[in-house]
């Protein structure tokens, strides 16, 4: 009987405090929820009156989420402590306080807080070099991106670089790339998704590199210039490489190209060539293919 | 195919499987990847048809209609909206003051619907939440260049920056906390810059 009381004595204890944490947790969640609509309340007033109380949020002893969203607001305010706020955070904030902060940059747009990304990204970790090449993005800043691609010795890096810079759609910054540090596989795979068949041309007259003239030819087809099918022919025809004339095929089976690759076929006397033409047109579930054989049998 | 056809693909060999050559097939691949990678990237929106019993994308189409409309407006009325002699010097955020009236207003519209899509997103379908996602993004990239064609950087800025979120919740994979940290996230801005673009548009109203 003494047992069972100490029982109920413990489980309502247990009960009580339960409700406590809960109703403490709750208190908790609807003060952090009331701060949040008040910071995005400060977006209506003026910026002198908004952007102390956005610092006081900042330095104070507030959650990361609170503090990340006083960050966006903060990026908002056209004020030199605003600026100077973000990169202080940019610089030595915590983790994701750091990423958001430097994002915060790309959307500031202001100069001086775009040029300090240049140190952020020379200093940072990978995490820290990926999200400065993303405020580049955000702020659209195309001399930012190409200098990292110019100055890094890493692969890797240079590759995230030119990817970005396709993605922006920086075709001078990309050519300017290819003259400066030779044409790679990650600048044909920028210049596709770029659509710069201009650039892609140049590699694929470019004999240099055979790989690189390959993966260029056939990127030609991918990108389906309005000439490409011209170029594409007039490759696989100068050409006494058989790898050539095969990436310049792959291109024009890319391409769609069916009626170039009927034209070669005709042109041809090979018998080895006109089997591989024919063999394109199959895969190519060209109308053409019929006609062809037709032709072909009409000529035995 | 006749027999004389037969007869002629058998002299060719197209009737038999050769292998080709390993390099050769390593190539074939990686075209045929970036094939696929490019057309991924020309079309945000994959092929398929919409299913229209869903009340969600019901809401969905609702809003590109809505926007579309809105843009219309906005590209119709740009001539005409756009006066030098309306730009309010005495605002901080002079850029915005000179954006006409129709471009604001459809992209409050697009802010809100974008804002109601996310927050009624199917976190358990990834395919939905996928191609719902991808719709926003190509809105959100219309909006970005109308924003760019008026001069109006900043607000190109913070479109800019709402779609590698948006992409991050396109993943399919991302656990559900995640994407509600990330919808929490894209819900809290598109709010403060719909509370934005309302001090702007009324600081125009009381200084005009």
């Amino acid at each position: 009987m003494h047992t069972h009381l100490k029982l109920i004595f413990v489980l309502l204890a247990l009960s009580v405090a339960s409700t406590a944490v809960a109703q403490t947790s709750q208190a908790d969640q609807d003060k952090e929820e009331l701060k949040m609509a008040a910071l995005e309340a400060l977006m209506s007033a003026p910026s002198d009156l908004a952007l102390p109380l956005v610092i006081k949020v900042l330095n104070g002893n507030n959650s990361d989420n609170l503090k990340e969203s006083a960050l966006f607001i903060l990026s908002q305010i056209d004020h030199p402590d605003a600026t100077a706020k973000l990169l202080e955070f940019a610089r030595s904030g915590d983790g994701g306080m750091q990423l958001e902060a430097i994002r915060m940059i790309g959307i500031n747009g202001e100069d001086e807080a775009i040029a300090g990304l240049t140190d952020i990204y020379a200093a940072g970790d990978a995490d820290v070099r990926e999200a400065v090449l993303e405020a580049y993005l955000i702020a659209d800043d195309v001399e930012g991106v190409f200098n990292i691609a110019m100055n890094t010795q890493s692969e890797d890096e240079y590759e995230e670089a030119v990817e970005t810079l396709a993605a922006m759609g920086a075709h001078e910054a990309l050519s300017k790339l290819r003259e400066a540090k030779g044409p790679s596989d990650a600048l044909i795979t920028a210049y596709i998704i770029s659509d710069n068949d201009a650039e892609l041309r140049k590699i694929a007259l470019d004999g240099s590199d055979i790989e690189l003239q390959i993966e260029a030819i056939e990127a030609l087809g991918i990108v389906g210039a309005n000439d490409a099918d011209a170029v594409l022919v007039e490759i696989y025809r100068s050409t006494a490489s058989e790898d050539i004339k095969e990436a310049a095929l792959v291109g024009l089976l890319i391409g769609d190209h069916d009626d170039a690759i009927l034209a070669l076929y005709r042109a041809s006397n090979n018998v080895v060539e006109k089997r591989d033409l024919l063999e394109a047109l199959v895969v190519m579930d060209s109308d053409s293919m019929m006609e062809v054989i037709e032709e072909a049998l009409g000529d035995q | 195919m006749n027999n004389d056809e037969k007869k002629l693909c058998d002299e060719l060999n197209l009737a038999k499987e050769i292998p080709a050559p390993a390099d050769m097939q390593r190539r074939w691949h990686d075209s045929i990847d970036r094939a696929v990678r490019h057309e991924y990237a020309m079309r945000p929106e994959p092929a398929r048809p919409f299913n229209f019993t869903s009340f969600f994308w019901g809401a969905a189409v609702t809003a590109a209609l809505v926007a579309g409309i809105g843009i219309g407006a906005f590209f119709t009325a740009g001539p005409t909206a756009i006066q030098p002699n309306s730009i309010v010097a005495q605002n901080t955020s002079t850029a915005n003051s000179a954006v006409p009236g129709a471009f604001t207003r459809s992209l409050r519209v697009h802010l809100r619907d974008t804002q109601q899509n996310i927050a009624s997103m199917p976190i358990e379908s990834a395919e939905d939440r996928t191609l719902l996602v991808l719709q926003i993004i190509q809105q959100n990239r219309i909006f970005e260049r109308a924003a760019e064609q008026n001069n109006s950087d900043g607000l190109a800025r913070v479109l800019r920056a709402f779609e590698p979120i948006l992409l991050r919740l396109a993943v399919d994979n991302i656990a559900a906390e995640d994407a509600d940290a990330l919808r929490e996230q894209l819900a809290f801005e598109f709010r403060v810059m719909l509370t934005k673009l309302k001090r702007d548009t009324s600081n125009d109203t009381h200084s005009t």
